[in-house]
C-alpha cells in the first residue's frame, strides 16, 4: 500500500492518519495542462492530483449504472505527481444493488490506465454524494471496490456525511464547499460560508476515519432573473474555514486539496492565498 | 460531423417558445428511419425495422445469391466495430486497449481501400458513403471534400447522398468553411450541428451580416428563431416564470432586442426576402415581449398575410392566439374564437410530432388564459385541466371548497356555449381524486359531518395508490407526537412491502368520524375525563396538522417550508388551545403531559420559539438569545414551574428531554 499513514494519537481514540501533502482534483474532460497550470503544480509542491476519469450514472432505460464523460488524456503529468483515478458516481446508483459493478469499474481504470501509458497508479477515488437511503449499499459496494482495487481506495465526504457511520475506505477527502442553499444566494455564498460549515464542526474529531481536506477555488457563474451571479468564495472565507476545521481537528492540515485545477482558478487568488491554504 | 460534447446533450425543451420556424425533426432520425426502411424491403419483411443487423441483412443476402451486398455489409459491420471503439472510449465499459486502437486504425483503412474500389458497382452510394464514412474517422476531411465535390454530389438522390453530404458538410466545417457548410446543414435540418457552429455568433450583428450577404440563407431561420427565443428567456426570467429551457441561452439586453425588431421591419421593407412574415412574427412577438402589446397585435395581423412556409404561418397562428387572448374582453365572440383554435391546436398537436403546439397551449394556458379567465372559476379550472397548466394541482388544492363542488357540478351538467363544449368533451376526469380532494377540504375546515358525506364515496383502494400509502399504513394518529415521533425506519417500510400490506379502510373517513365522536360526546363529560378528552382531542390534531406524523390526512405531501395556507383551520392554534384546557386537571400525570405537551416545538412558528440563534463571528458558532416573551418560553416555563412544585413525579420524558434541560439551565 503506497499511501503512507501514520500512527498519531488524536483525542481520546487511536486513529491512522495521514501524511502531510499538496494536491489538487483535476475535473475537466480532457487531461492537458497549460503552462500556468503546469507552473502552479510545481510551485506548490503539488504530489497528487485526483483526476476524474469518468462519471457512472443511470442508463437511459434507468436500470443499470454506465460510464459517462470519460476523461481523454491529450498529455501526462509530470512523474513526480501521483496520479488518482476518481470516478463520480451519481447517488440514484447506489439506490440498489449493482452485482459487478465495483469489478467492472477497477477494471476500466486499469484499461485506461494501460492504453494511455500511465504508470504507478497505486491508489483509486470513488466519489459519491451519498444519502440514508443509499449509504448501505455504497458501503458495501466500496467493499467491493476495495476487493477488486487491492490497493489504496478513497471517497470524498460531504459535511453532512458526517452524522454516519465512516465508509470502508482508507481515508476520506472531506469535501468542504458546496454548503449552502442555491436558493438562497443572497443571504449566503452557496460555495462556502462558515455559518454552514458550522453545525457539522463538532463531529469532526469524534470521525473515525483519517481525512484530508478540500476547498474551493472554482466560481460558480449562474444568472438569476437576468442577472448574471458570480459565486466566488472570499479569500478569506476559505481561510476562516480552514482555521475553523483545523481547530477542530488539527491533523485535518496534513493532506490539502485544491478543487480544481483550472488556469481561471488559479488566477482567482493571490500566489500568498494558496500559499496559506496550503500551508501545514 | 462529429460534434463537440456540448451540442451531444443537448435536451429536450422545457421553456415553451413561442416562435418556431420550423419543425424540429432531426436530420439523423429523419436518415435512420429512411435506412431502416430500406433495409426492411430488402429482407422482404412487413415488420418495422427499428435496428440494423448485419448478420440477418447478409443471410438475406447470401440467400438472394447476392454477392456484392455480403461484402458491403461485412465491410459496413467491420466499420461500425469501428465506431464501436470510439464510443466505448467514453460510454461502455470495455475501454479499449491499445491494440484495439491499433486494429481500428488499420481496419479503417483497409474498409476505406476496399469501399473506394466498389464505387463503379450497382452499390455505388453505399460504397462511397463507406469510404467517406472511414475518410471522416481517419481525419481526412480534405479527401471527402475532394470526393464529394468531384464525384459524389452527381450520384442520383438516395439516403445515402444525403448522408454523403452531412459528412461533406462536417468536412468543410473542420477546414474551416464554416459559411457554405451551415447553408448545407441548415438545408438538411441539422440543427445540432447548426448550433455547435453558431454557438458564438448568434448576436444581432451577426444574424444583419448573415441576412446581408444572403437574404434568403437558410441558416436564418435558425438564427432568428434561436435569437427570439433568447429574449424570451430573458423576459421570462424578468417575470419570475422560471421556465427553464435552452441549454444554450444567449442573453440579449433590451437594446439588442430593439435593434433586432427595427431590422426585421426594414428585412420586411427591403422585400429581398422569400419569406417575411418570418421577420414580421419575430418582430411582434418582440414587441409583445418588450410590452408593446398594441403594436404586436398589429404586426402579428399584418403578418398573418405575409409569404413563408407553412411552419411559420401556423406558428404567426399561435401568436395571434396568444396576443389576442391577452388583450381581448371577455366576450362570447372570444370564447368562440378560443373554441376554434383550442380545437385546432389540438389537431395540430396529434399531427405534428415535435411537440411545438402541445408547448404552446401550455404557455397560452399560463400567461395569457388564466388571466382572461381569473373571474369565471368553472371556465378557467377546466381550461387549466384540459390545456395542462401547471398549477392546475395547487389551484384546485387550495381553492375554496364551495368553489370545488360547484366546479365538480359544472364538470357534470350539460355544455351550453362552444367553449364549454370544448372544455367538457376534453376534462380529464377523476371523480374520486375529486370526492377525496372536497372531503379532505372539509376536513381541513374540521367540518366533519360534511367531510364524511363526501369521503364516504372514496373507497380504501384509492389511497393504495397515494404516494403517501407508507405513511399510512405506519403511522398513528393517537401517538403523542411530543413523547414519540412516529419516524419511518428502512425495516418497516420491507416488513410492509414483503409482506404486501395494503390499505383496507379509508383512513381521512376513519378520522373524520373519530373527531366528530370525540368532539361530539364532549358536552356530557366533565372533570378529568372532560380534560383527558381534551388532550386525546389535542394529539389528533397536532397529529393531522402539517408538521404532525400524519401530515397525509391534510396535505399530498409535506416539506420543510409548509405553512399554514389559506382555506384550513389552524390546527396548531386548536391544538394549544385543548392542551390549555387538559392542563387544568387535578390529574397531575395527565396535567404534566398536557403542560409537557405545550411546549412542544412544533407546534411554534420559529418567532414564537423560546430563544433565537445569533451568529457569533468570533467563535464560529451559533449563540442562543432567549426570547422570554415569547409562547413556547411561557410554556417551558409553565412546565418548570409545575416539575418545581412536583420534583418527586417528574416523569423521564420531561427530565430527559435535551430542549427541556437547555431551558432549565437558564430558568430559575
Amino acid at each position: 500500500m503506497s499511501l503512507l499513514l501514520c500512527l498519531l494519537m488524536t483525542g481520546c481514540s487511536e486513529r491512522q492518519e495521514l501524511t502531510e501533502g499538496n494536491a489538487v482534483y483535476f475535473w475537466r474532460t480532457d487531461l492537458k495542462l497549460d503552462s500556468i497550470e503546469q507552473s502552479f503544480l510545481q510551485r506548490y509542491h503539488i504530489n497528487k492530483v485526483y483526476c476524474r476519469y469518468f462519471d457512472v450514472v443511470i442508463d437511459e432505460e434507468g436500470t443499470d449504472p454506465k460510464p459517462n464523460a470519460t476523461i481523454a488524456f491529450s498529455s501526462t503529468l509530470p512523474d513526480s505527481i501521483e496520479l488518482i483515478p476518481t470516478v463520480y458516481i451519481t447517488e440514484n446508483c447506489m439506490h440498489q444493488k449493482h452485482p459487478g459493478l465495483a469489478e467492472k469499474i477497477v477494471k476500466r481504470i486499469r484499461q485506461m490506465n494501460e492504453t494511455n501509458d500511465i504508470k504507478h497508479v497505486n491508489e483509486i477515488q470513488i466519489d459519491c454524494d451519498y444519502t440514508s437511503k443509499s449509504r448501505k449499499n455504497y458501503y458495501q459496494f466500496l467493499e467491493e471496490v476495495k476487493e477488486a482495487w487491492g490497493q489504496t481506495l478513497s471517497t470524498t465526504i460531504r459535511l453532512h456525511q458526517l452524522s454516519m457511520e465512516p465508509p470502508p475506505v482508507d481515508y476520506g477527502v472531506l469535501m468542504i464547499y458546496n454548503t449552502g442553499d442555491p436558493r438562497k444566494w443572497e443571504e449566503r455564498n452557496p460555495i462556502l460560508d462558515i455559518r454552514d460549515v458550522q453545525p457539522y464542526l463538532k463531529q469532526l474529531d469524534s470521525y473515525s476515519l483519517p481525512l484530508a481536506a478540500a476547498y474551493p477555488v472554482y466560481q460558480w457563474v449562474r444568472t438569476i432573473r437576468n442577472i448574471r451571479i458570480e459565486h466566488t468564495v472570499e479569500a478569506k472565507e476559505i481561510l476562516r474555514v480552514k482555521e475553523a476545521v483545523e481547530k477542530k481537528r488539527s491533523n485535518l492540515k496534513n493532506v490539502i486539496i485544491t478543487y480544481h485545477l483550472d488556469k481561471d482558478n488559479i488566477n482567482r487568488y493571490k500566489p500568498e492565498t494558496y500559499e496559506e491554504i496550503y500551508h501545514h | 460531423m462529429t460534434l463537440p460534447t456540448l451540442a451531444c446533450i443537448w435536451g429536450e425543451l422545457t421553456n415553451p417558445y413561442l416562435f418556431s420556424m420550423y419543425r424540429k425533426t432531426e436530420f439523423r432520425e429523419r436518415v435512420e428511419k429512411i435506412c431502416n426502411d430500406n433495409w426492411q424491403t430488402y429482407l422482404g419483411t412487413s415488420e418495422e425495422y427499428f435496428w440494423f443487423n448485419a448478420d440477418d441483412v447478409i443471410k438475406a443476402a447470401q440467400h438472394k445469391s447476392d454477392g456484392l451486398m455480403v461484402s458491403y455489409v461485412k465491410n459496413l459491420q467491420k466499420y461500425l466495430k469501428c465506431v464501436d471503439v470510439e464510443q466505448s472510449k467514453q460510454y461502455e465499459w470495455n475501454y479499449p486497449s491499445k491494440e484495439e486502437i491499433a486494429t481500428q486504425q488499420r481496419d479503417l483503412q483497409a474498409i476505406r481501400t476496399y469501399a473506394l474500389g466498389n464505387t463503379k458497382t450497382k452499390l455505388r452510394s453505399q460504397h462511397a458513403l463507406l469510404y467517406m464514412r472511414c475518410n471522416m474517422m481517419l481525419g481526412r476531411h480534405q479527401e471527402n471534400i475532394n470526393y464529394w465535390e468531384q464525384t459524389a454530389s452527381q450520384f442520383i438522390e438516395t439516403v445515402y447522398k444525403d448522408m454523403m453530404q452531412n459528412i461533406y458538410a462536417g468536412a468543410l466545417y473542420k477546414t474551416g468553411q464554416d459559411e457554405k457548410a451551415g447553408e448545407l446543414f441548415a438545408e438538411m435540418g441539422d440543427y445540432q450541428s447548426l448550433m455547435t457552429q453558431f454557438y458564438r455568433k448568434r448576436s444581432f450583428q451577426a444574424i444583419r451580416q448573415h441576412y446581408q450577404k444572403n437574404p434568403n440563407s437558410k441558416v436564418l431561420p435558425f438564427l432568428l428563431q434561436d435569437f427570439v427565443n433568447n429574449c424570451q428567456e430573458v423576459i421570462d426570467a424578468n417575470g419570475g416564470d422560471w421556465f427553464d429551457g435552452k441549454l444554450f441561452v444567449r442573453r440579449i439586453n433590451e437594446q439588442e432586442a430593439t435593434q433586432m425588431r427595427q431590422f426585421c421591419e426594414t428585412v420586411v421593407r427591403e422585400g429581398k426576402t422569400e419569406t417575411p412574415i418570418m421577420w414580421k412574427s419575430a418582430k411582434a412577438w418582440l414587441e409583445y415581449l418588450y410590452g408593446h402589446q398594441k403594436q404586436a397585435a398589429t404586426d402579428i395581423l399584418e403578418a398573418s398575410k405575409l409569404d413563408g412556409t407553412d411552419r411559420m404561418k401556423d406558428c404567426a397562428r399561435v401568436l395571434m392566439l396568444f396576443i389576442t387572448a391577452k388583450q381581448a374582453p371577455d366576450s362570447e365572440a372570444f370564447d368562440d374564437y378560443l373554441a376554434d383554435e383550442l380545437s385546432w391546436l389540438k389537431e395540430m398537436e396529434q399531427k405534428e410530432e415535435d411537440g411545438y403546439f402541445y408547448r404552446a397551449k401550455t404557455r397560452i394556458s399560463h400567461q395569457a388564459l388564466m388571466k382572461h379567465y381569473q373571474n369565471n372559476t368553472d371556465k378557467l379550472i377546466a381550461m387549466m385541466d384540459v390545456t395542462n397548466n401547471y398549477h392546475y394541482g395547487e389551484y384546485i388544492d387550495t381553492m375554496r371548497v364551495g368553489q370545488l363542488e360547484k366546479y365538480f357540478a359544472y364538470t357534470n351538467t350539460p355544455a351550453k356555449s362552444n367553449l364549454d363544449k370544448y372544455l367538457k368533451a376534453n376534462l380529464k376526469k377523476d371523480e374520486k381524486a375529486m370526492t377525496d380532494l372536497i372531503g379532505t377540504k372539509y376536513l381541513r375546515l374540521c367540518q366533519w359531518d360534511k367531510a364524511i358525506k363526501w369521503l364516504e364515496y372514496v373507497p380504501a383502494s384509492f389511497y393504495n395508490e397515494a404516494g403517501y400509502r407508507m405513511y399510512v399504513l405506519l403511522r398513528k394518529v393517537s401517538v403523542e407526537p411530543w413523547i414519540t415521533r412516529q419516524w419511518i425506519k428502512d425495516a418497516d417500510v420491507d416488513r410492509a412491502e414483503t409482506y404486501n400490506w395494503t390499505v383496507s379502510e379509508n383512513p381521512k373517513l376513519l378520522f373524520a368520524k373519530e373527531m366528530q365522536m370525540m368532539e361530539g360526546t364532549m358536552n356530557v363529560l366533565s372533570g378529568k375525563a372532560l380534560c383527558q378528552r381534551c388532550y386525546n382531542l389535542a394529539t389528533y390534531y397536532a397529529q393531522a396538522n402539517f408538521t404532525g406524523d400524519c401530515w397525509w390526512l391534510m396535505r399530498n405531501g409535506k416539506s420543510v417550508s409548509d405553512t399554514l395556507r389559506v382555506n384550513e383551520v389552524d390546527l396548531r392554534a386548536k391544538t394549544k388551545e385543548l392542551l390549555q384546557k387538559a392542563s387544568q386537571t387535578t390529574d397531575l400525570a395527565l396535567k404534566e403531559k398536557a403542560l409537557f405537551a405545550l411546549s412542544y416545538g412544533e407546534l411554534y412558528n420559529e418567532n414564537q420559539r423560546w430563544f433565537t440563534r445569533e451568529w457569533n463571528n468570533e467563535t464560529y458558532e451559533y449563540d442562543r438569545k432567549t426570547s422570554s416573551n415569547s409562547q413556547q418560553y411561557r410554556a417551558f416555563a409553565a412546565l418548570a414551574n409545575f416539575e418545581k412544585q412536583n420534583t418527586t413525579h417528574t416523569s423521564q420524558y420531561v427530565s430527559r428531554c435535551d430542549e427541556y434541560i437547555q431551558f432549565r439551565k437558564q430558568f430559575h
